[in-house]
């Protein structure tokens, strides 16, 4: 059966990245957050070894990428450290807020510079106070200073906007800012806010059912899940709905049944939403 | 209340949501849907033991209900005594089936539901190695693959006996209201 997994990643059948949620507590609040995540809240957090063992497992079974989500992943002790070793098994995008690195936190990222892997940080607008108001007071200078500290050092950097809506003229000055940050085209994501976790409790994002979300195999300390979007946080409460297995070691449990919950979908129902 | 959260078909997960597709699936499986990776497994075991066989449905409620009267546990108890009435287990057998304060051996006369019952009781209700006596009595009635699945129903029962216990799920308002129709409540 595990062959058969390396197959569906192969044949695009199963897409081939592997998300680890490192842990759910973050020094922000945003008002949109899946994870109802914010300082405070319940670590849930996975070690450093298993997080790695994750993505060894990944590699064994025929994945191809790891993407790192949290809460504020870098929040963890060492997860730069961390980054790097499972960058040195596979491709990885690990999620970050971008405001916590300065001193010890942004020279240890030395470790990641010329490694496989690209920090995807958020950016909602190109109005401060647009973005702040979703992401908390400061947030665009924070970034707007840590991005070039991070190209600088020859760090990929991933630019994720996050929006319920986008006029034109808004994308157009977002797309000339992360430009001039030294951000590609390539590397700027938008996507929709997802009405899960704390924006259900809002009121705010598109609803997306399984079969609206890629398949992509997410390890949490809680279990695995269908997609990132999966092992969303709503009054405390981890969401059962998109779980797919309880055990995550062996990686082949849950990659096999995610294997077998996908076969049969029809192709191509995951990218109506632009859920990434 | 349980103890556990019982996943109701809103929350449950993928591989689960098949058992939810007509409707409450009942407690056991709303619990083990908190880890979904366990139910194909789990309930196909249960099903297979506790489900047709090649033993009548009536021998297999005597082992069920009677296994679950000596583990005093109240859900498998309520929902099996429901059970075994609609596979033509009478009132008083019910009853007496239910009872562990009182002896069953007047309302079950014929040598081999005795036996039977001897055995259930014998496994069921008793710590370390099973009489020989018991045995000899059960195994002059019943053929060894009997012996086997019939044993196996026991244990299978115990465990879920022990599952719903610990875990305190509810029985269903329609059991209750059958039990008492039927003054087994």
């Amino acid at each position: 059966m595990t062959v058969a997994v390396a197959a569906a990643v192969a044949d695009g059948v199963l897409p081939g990245r592997v998300w680890i949620y490192s842990n759910y507590h973050c020094n922000l609040a945003c008002s949109y957050c899946l994870t109802d995540s914010a300082p405070g809240v319940a670590k849930r957090a996975l070690t450093a070894d298993r997080m790695v063992r994750v993505a060894e497992q990944a590699a064994e079974l025929g994945f191809d990428a790891i993407g790192v989500t949290g809460g504020e992943p870098f929040l963890a002790p060492g997860m730069a450290g961390t980054l790097a070793r499972i960058a040195d098994i596979l491709p990885t995008i690990a999620l970050t807020n971008g405001t916590l690195f300065s001193g010890a936190r942004l020279a240890a990222l030395d470790a990641l510079a010329g490694r496989d892997i690209a920090l995807q940080i958020s950016l909602d607008a190109a109005d401060p106070d647009v973005n702040d108001e979703a992401r908390g007071a400061e947030n665009f200078a924070q970034v707007i200073d840590a991005i070039p500290k991070l190209v600088e050092r020859g760090i990929r950097v991933r630019l994720a906007t996050t929006v319920g809506d986008v006029a034109p003229h808004d994308a157009a000055r977002l797309c000339a800012l992360h430009r001039e940050l030294g951000v590609a085209d390539e590397d700027h994501v938008v996507r929709p806010i997802v009405h899960r976790g704390r924006a259900a409790e809002r009121a705010i994002g598109v609803h997306a059912t399984r079969d609206d979300l890629p398949a992509e195999l997410t390890v949490t300390a809680d279990g695995a899940y269908w997609s990132p979007f999966g092992p969303t946080v709503r009054d405390g409460r981890v969401d059962t709905d998109l779980l797919i297995s309880r055990t995550t070691d062996p990686l082949a449990v849950p990659a096999e049944l995610l294997l077998r919950a996908v076969e049969g979908r029809p192709p191509g129902t995951d990218t109506t939403l632009n859920i990434r | 209340m349980s103890r556990v959260e019982l996943l109701g078909a809103d929350d449950a997960p993928l591989v689960a949501r098949r058992y939810y597709d007509e409707g409450d699936p009942g407690p056991i499986v709303a619990a083990l849907a908190q880890v979904p990776e366990m139910l194909d497994s789990t309930l196909a075991f249960i099903g297979a033991v506790l489900g047709p066989s090649s033993i009548d449905g009536r021998t297999k409620e005597l082992v069920i209900l009677r296994t679950s009267a000596v583990s005093l546990c109240r859900y498998c108890v309520d929902s099996h005594s429901v059970v075994a009435l609609d596979t033509g287990v009478v009132h008083d057998e019910v009853a007496a089936l239910r009872n562990v304060e009182a002896a069953w051996t007047a309302t079950f006369a014929d040598p081999r539901e005795a036996a039977l019952l001897g055995w259930v009781d014998a496994v069921a209700g008793g710590r370390g190695p099973v009489s020989d006596e018991s045995s000899a009595r059960f195994k002059a009635e019943f053929a060894d693959h009997e012996v086997v699945e019939l044993t196996l129903l026991i244990a299978a029962t115990l465990m879920l006996n022990r599952f719903c216990t610990a875990l305190d799920l509810p029985t269903a308002t329609a059991v209750l209201d059958r039990l008492r129709r039927e003054r087994l409540a």
